[in-house]
Protein backbone atom coordinates (compact mmCIF):
# COMPACT_ATOMS: atom_id res chain seq x y z
CA UNK A 1 0.00 0.00 0.00
CA UNK A 2 2.90 2.28 1.13
CA UNK A 3 4.38 4.23 -1.98
CA UNK A 4 7.76 5.51 -1.85
CA UNK A 5 8.40 7.27 -4.85
CA UNK A 6 10.59 10.30 -3.36
CA UNK A 7 13.05 7.21 -2.55
CA UNK A 8 12.83 5.26 -5.40
CA UNK A 9 13.13 7.83 -8.00
CA UNK A 10 16.70 9.13 -6.44
CA UNK A 11 18.77 6.01 -7.49
CA UNK A 12 19.22 3.73 -9.85
CA UNK A 13 17.40 -0.20 -8.59
CA UNK A 14 19.76 -2.59 -6.70
CA UNK A 15 19.26 -6.21 -8.02
CA UNK A 16 19.82 -7.78 -4.49
CA UNK A 17 19.52 -11.90 -3.69
CA UNK A 18 18.13 -12.44 -0.53
CA UNK A 19 20.85 -13.03 0.91
CA UNK A 20 22.15 -10.36 -0.14
CA UNK A 21 18.89 -8.18 1.12
CA UNK A 22 20.06 -9.54 4.69
CA UNK A 23 23.25 -9.12 3.95
CA UNK A 24 22.85 -4.86 3.65
CA UNK A 25 20.19 -4.87 6.17
CA UNK A 26 22.28 -5.80 8.48
CA UNK A 27 25.30 -4.48 7.72
CA UNK A 28 24.16 -0.66 6.42
CA UNK A 29 21.16 -0.26 8.61
CA UNK A 30 21.00 -2.09 11.69
CA UNK A 31 24.23 -0.33 12.97
CA UNK A 32 22.20 3.20 13.01
CA UNK A 33 19.04 1.93 15.14
CA UNK A 34 19.77 3.69 18.57
CA UNK A 35 20.31 6.93 16.46
CA UNK A 36 17.12 6.25 14.76
CA UNK A 37 15.20 5.67 17.83
CA UNK A 38 16.44 8.75 19.84
CA UNK A 39 15.42 10.62 16.46
CA UNK A 40 11.65 8.49 16.64
CA UNK A 41 11.80 9.39 20.15
CA UNK A 42 12.81 13.03 20.17
CA UNK A 43 9.95 13.51 17.41
CA UNK A 44 7.39 12.02 18.57
CA UNK A 45 8.19 12.35 22.57
CA UNK A 46 6.45 8.93 23.31
CA UNK A 47 8.22 6.09 24.10
CA UNK A 48 5.44 3.82 22.36
CA UNK A 49 5.32 5.73 19.09
CA UNK A 50 8.90 5.93 19.02
CA UNK A 51 9.13 2.18 18.93
CA UNK A 52 6.44 1.88 16.05
CA UNK A 53 7.70 4.50 14.06
CA UNK A 54 11.68 2.79 14.27
CA UNK A 55 9.90 -0.41 13.30
CA UNK A 56 8.05 0.73 11.02
CA UNK A 57 10.87 2.66 9.22
CA UNK A 58 13.37 -0.52 9.03
CA UNK A 59 10.53 -2.74 7.80
CA UNK A 60 9.43 0.19 5.09
CA UNK A 61 13.80 0.21 4.47
CA UNK A 62 13.87 -3.83 3.65
CA UNK A 63 10.88 -3.54 1.70
CA UNK A 64 11.94 -0.63 -0.46
CA UNK A 65 16.10 -2.14 -0.41
CA UNK A 66 16.53 -2.37 -4.04
CA UNK A 67 16.58 1.43 -4.04
CA UNK A 68 19.47 1.58 -1.68
CA UNK A 69 23.12 2.24 -3.02
CA UNK A 70 25.35 0.03 -1.02
CA UNK A 71 28.25 2.85 -0.52
CA UNK A 72 25.69 5.38 -0.26
CA UNK A 73 24.79 7.23 2.74
CA UNK A 74 22.82 4.54 4.92
CA UNK A 75 21.96 6.65 7.75
CA UNK A 76 20.82 9.77 5.96
CA UNK A 77 18.52 7.52 3.61
CA UNK A 78 17.04 6.34 6.89
CA UNK A 79 16.38 9.19 8.32
CA UNK A 80 14.71 10.16 5.40
CA UNK A 81 12.55 7.41 6.17
CA UNK A 82 11.73 7.83 9.19
CA UNK A 83 10.79 11.74 8.93
CA UNK A 84 8.57 10.97 6.13
CA UNK A 85 6.96 8.56 8.11
CA UNK A 86 6.69 10.68 10.76
CA UNK A 87 4.84 13.12 9.05
CA UNK A 88 2.73 11.07 7.46
CA UNK A 89 1.40 8.64 10.00
CA UNK A 90 2.31 9.94 13.42
CA UNK A 91 2.30 14.02 13.43
CA UNK A 92 -1.42 13.84 13.30
CA UNK A 93 -1.45 12.09 16.56
CA UNK A 94 1.46 13.15 17.97
CA UNK A 95 0.29 13.60 21.61
CA UNK A 96 2.66 17.00 21.43
CA UNK A 97 0.42 19.73 23.24
CA UNK A 98 -0.95 22.71 21.45
CA UNK A 99 1.11 22.67 18.15
CA UNK A 100 2.44 25.71 16.86
CA UNK A 101 1.88 26.60 13.39
CA UNK A 102 6.00 26.41 11.90
CA UNK A 103 4.63 29.23 9.42
CA UNK A 104 4.13 31.70 12.01
CA UNK A 105 7.24 31.44 14.41
CA UNK A 106 8.88 31.95 10.66
CA UNK A 107 7.12 34.64 9.71
CA UNK A 108 7.41 36.55 13.03
CA UNK A 109 11.30 35.92 13.28
CA UNK A 110 11.68 37.01 9.62
CA UNK A 111 9.82 40.16 10.58
CA UNK A 112 11.61 40.88 13.69
CA UNK A 113 15.52 41.36 12.43
CA UNK A 114 16.17 43.86 15.50
CA UNK A 115 14.78 40.86 17.71
CA UNK A 116 16.98 38.39 16.54
CA UNK A 117 20.39 40.47 17.28
CA UNK A 118 18.50 41.65 20.46
CA UNK A 119 18.46 38.16 22.67
CA UNK A 120 21.81 36.74 21.17
CA UNK A 121 23.80 38.94 23.88
CA UNK A 122 21.59 38.46 26.67
CA UNK A 123 22.31 34.59 27.14
CA UNK A 124 25.47 34.10 28.52
CA UNK A 125 28.02 31.25 27.79
CA UNK A 126 28.35 30.14 31.42
CA UNK A 127 24.99 30.16 31.90
CA UNK A 128 24.37 27.37 29.34
CA UNK A 129 27.67 25.62 30.85
CA UNK A 130 25.92 25.53 33.94
CA UNK A 131 23.04 23.77 32.94
CA UNK A 132 22.40 19.80 32.71
CA UNK A 133 21.41 17.96 30.07
CA UNK A 134 17.83 17.27 30.92
CA UNK A 135 17.35 21.16 31.00
CA UNK A 136 18.90 21.80 27.40
CA UNK A 137 16.78 18.53 26.60
CA UNK A 138 13.39 20.37 28.03
CA UNK A 139 14.28 23.35 26.16
CA UNK A 140 14.90 21.61 22.97
CA UNK A 141 11.54 19.14 23.49
CA UNK A 142 9.44 22.90 24.08
CA UNK A 143 10.76 23.59 20.51
CA UNK A 144 8.06 23.25 17.49
CA UNK A 145 8.40 19.89 15.77
CA UNK A 146 10.32 21.68 12.91
CA UNK A 147 12.80 23.44 14.26
CA UNK A 148 13.38 20.85 17.03
CA UNK A 149 14.25 18.47 13.88
CA UNK A 150 16.57 20.90 12.19
CA UNK A 151 18.46 21.11 15.87
CA UNK A 152 18.34 17.49 16.21
CA UNK A 153 19.72 16.51 12.41
CA UNK A 154 22.82 19.04 13.00
CA UNK A 155 23.60 19.25 15.93
CA UNK A 156 22.81 15.94 17.64
CA UNK A 157 23.42 13.45 14.50
CA UNK A 158 26.22 15.71 12.59
CA UNK A 159 24.66 15.63 9.82
CA UNK A 160 26.03 18.45 7.38
CA UNK A 161 23.51 21.02 5.39
CA UNK A 162 23.90 18.87 2.28
CA UNK A 163 22.73 15.54 3.81
CA UNK A 164 19.90 17.88 5.53
CA UNK A 165 18.59 19.07 2.78
CA UNK A 166 17.90 15.59 1.13
CA UNK A 167 16.32 13.91 4.31
CA UNK A 168 14.45 17.25 4.22
CA UNK A 169 13.54 17.39 0.79
CA UNK A 170 14.27 21.60 1.09
CA UNK A 171 16.52 23.33 0.03
CA UNK A 172 20.27 24.25 1.55
CA UNK A 173 19.28 27.88 1.66
CA UNK A 174 16.14 26.99 3.82
CA UNK A 175 18.29 24.46 6.08
CA UNK A 176 20.52 26.86 7.22
CA UNK A 177 17.61 29.89 7.41
CA UNK A 178 15.53 27.23 9.53
CA UNK A 179 18.48 26.16 11.70
CA UNK A 180 19.45 29.87 12.27
CA UNK A 181 15.67 30.47 13.51
CA UNK A 182 15.53 27.19 15.31
CA UNK A 183 18.93 28.50 17.44
CA UNK A 184 17.32 31.76 18.33
CA UNK A 185 14.34 29.83 19.08
CA UNK A 186 15.96 27.30 21.52
CA UNK A 187 18.21 30.63 22.95
CA UNK A 188 15.52 32.41 24.05
CA UNK A 189 13.77 28.95 25.62
CA UNK A 190 17.68 28.64 27.45
CA UNK A 191 16.80 32.37 28.74
CA UNK A 192 13.21 31.80 30.33
CA UNK A 193 14.52 28.53 32.16
CA UNK A 194 17.54 29.92 33.02
CA UNK A 195 15.36 32.34 34.66
CA UNK A 196 12.97 30.68 36.17
CA UNK A 197 15.54 28.26 37.63
CA UNK A 198 17.62 31.50 39.00
CA UNK A 199 20.97 31.15 37.11
CA UNK A 200 20.78 34.25 35.77
CA UNK A 201 20.55 35.99 39.10
CA UNK A 202 24.11 37.67 39.50
CA UNK A 203 23.73 39.12 35.72
CA UNK A 204 21.80 42.43 36.67
CA UNK B 1 53.82 51.77 11.03
CA UNK B 2 53.19 47.75 9.75
CA UNK B 3 54.75 46.96 12.97
CA UNK B 4 52.41 48.03 15.87
CA UNK B 5 51.97 45.40 18.15
CA UNK B 6 49.86 46.72 20.37
CA UNK B 7 46.20 45.25 21.07
CA UNK B 8 43.50 47.35 19.40
CA UNK B 9 40.69 48.26 21.64
CA UNK B 10 37.31 45.76 20.49
CA UNK B 11 34.35 47.11 19.27
CA UNK B 12 31.51 47.16 21.39
CA UNK B 13 29.13 46.66 19.14
CA UNK B 14 28.33 45.27 16.01
CA UNK B 15 26.48 46.46 13.41
CA UNK B 16 26.20 43.12 11.38
CA UNK B 17 24.79 41.06 14.30
CA UNK B 18 22.74 38.58 12.85
CA UNK B 19 24.84 38.23 9.50
CA UNK B 20 27.81 37.42 11.88
CA UNK B 21 25.61 35.54 13.89
CA UNK B 22 25.13 32.93 10.74
CA UNK B 23 28.50 32.92 9.73
CA UNK B 24 29.26 31.92 13.22
CA UNK B 25 26.99 29.02 13.17
CA UNK B 26 27.74 27.93 9.43
CA UNK B 27 31.87 27.85 10.54
CA UNK B 28 30.78 25.65 13.56
CA UNK B 29 28.38 23.58 11.63
CA UNK B 30 31.51 22.82 9.11
CA UNK B 31 29.17 24.39 6.62
CA UNK B 32 31.04 27.94 5.37
CA UNK B 33 32.65 29.28 2.33
CA UNK B 34 36.32 30.18 2.07
CA UNK B 35 34.89 33.71 2.22
CA UNK B 36 33.24 33.06 5.50
CA UNK B 37 35.72 31.54 7.30
CA UNK B 38 38.10 34.55 6.12
CA UNK B 39 35.65 36.94 6.57
CA UNK B 40 35.05 35.29 10.42
CA UNK B 41 38.71 35.34 11.17
CA UNK B 42 39.42 39.06 10.81
CA UNK B 43 36.07 39.95 12.17
CA UNK B 44 36.44 38.01 15.54
CA UNK B 45 39.81 39.43 16.45
CA UNK B 46 38.20 42.94 16.58
CA UNK B 47 34.10 42.80 17.71
CA UNK B 48 33.43 41.63 21.29
CA UNK B 49 30.03 41.03 20.66
CA UNK B 50 30.80 38.19 17.70
CA UNK B 51 33.47 36.69 20.41
CA UNK B 52 30.41 36.39 22.74
CA UNK B 53 28.44 34.63 20.06
CA UNK B 54 30.87 32.89 18.72
CA UNK B 55 31.55 31.60 23.09
CA UNK B 56 27.69 31.04 23.01
CA UNK B 57 26.72 29.48 20.15
CA UNK B 58 29.85 26.82 20.62
CA UNK B 59 28.54 26.25 24.06
CA UNK B 60 25.26 25.29 23.20
CA UNK B 61 26.04 22.67 20.61
CA UNK B 62 28.51 21.45 22.76
CA UNK B 63 25.50 21.11 25.22
CA UNK B 64 22.81 19.07 22.76
CA UNK B 65 25.91 17.14 21.35
CA UNK B 66 27.22 16.17 24.42
CA UNK B 67 24.99 16.59 27.45
CA UNK B 68 21.21 15.82 25.96
CA UNK B 69 20.90 11.99 26.61
CA UNK B 70 20.92 9.67 23.82
CA UNK B 71 17.97 6.99 24.15
CA UNK B 72 18.94 3.65 22.56
CA UNK B 73 16.46 1.71 20.50
CA UNK B 74 14.83 -1.20 23.12
CA UNK B 75 16.36 -4.74 22.50
CA UNK B 76 12.75 -6.06 21.49
CA UNK B 77 12.14 -3.22 18.75
CA UNK B 78 15.64 -4.75 17.22
CA UNK B 79 14.87 -8.42 17.95
CA UNK B 80 10.84 -7.68 15.97
CA UNK B 81 12.61 -5.82 13.08
CA UNK B 82 14.82 -9.27 12.72
CA UNK B 83 11.67 -11.47 13.14
CA UNK B 84 9.32 -9.68 10.69
CA UNK B 85 12.22 -9.35 7.89
CA UNK B 86 13.24 -13.08 7.94
CA UNK B 87 9.40 -14.58 8.26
Amino acid sequence: MTTMPEIMSDTQLQGYTDEQKYQVFNKEFMPHIDSMYNFAFRLTMDEDDANDLVQDTYLKAFRFISSFEQGTNAKAWLFRILKNSFINDYRKKSKEPAKVDYQDVETTYNSDEAAETEHTTDLRFETVQDMIGDEVASALNSLPVDFRTVIILCDIEGFTYEEMAKILDIPIGTVRSRLHRARNLLKDKLKEYAASMGYNKNDE
Amino acid sequence: MEGRQTTTPKKESCDQQAKCLKRIQSILDGGATDEEKQYFKDHIEVCQPCIDMYHLEKCIKEALQGKVEKKCCPEKIAAAIQAEITK
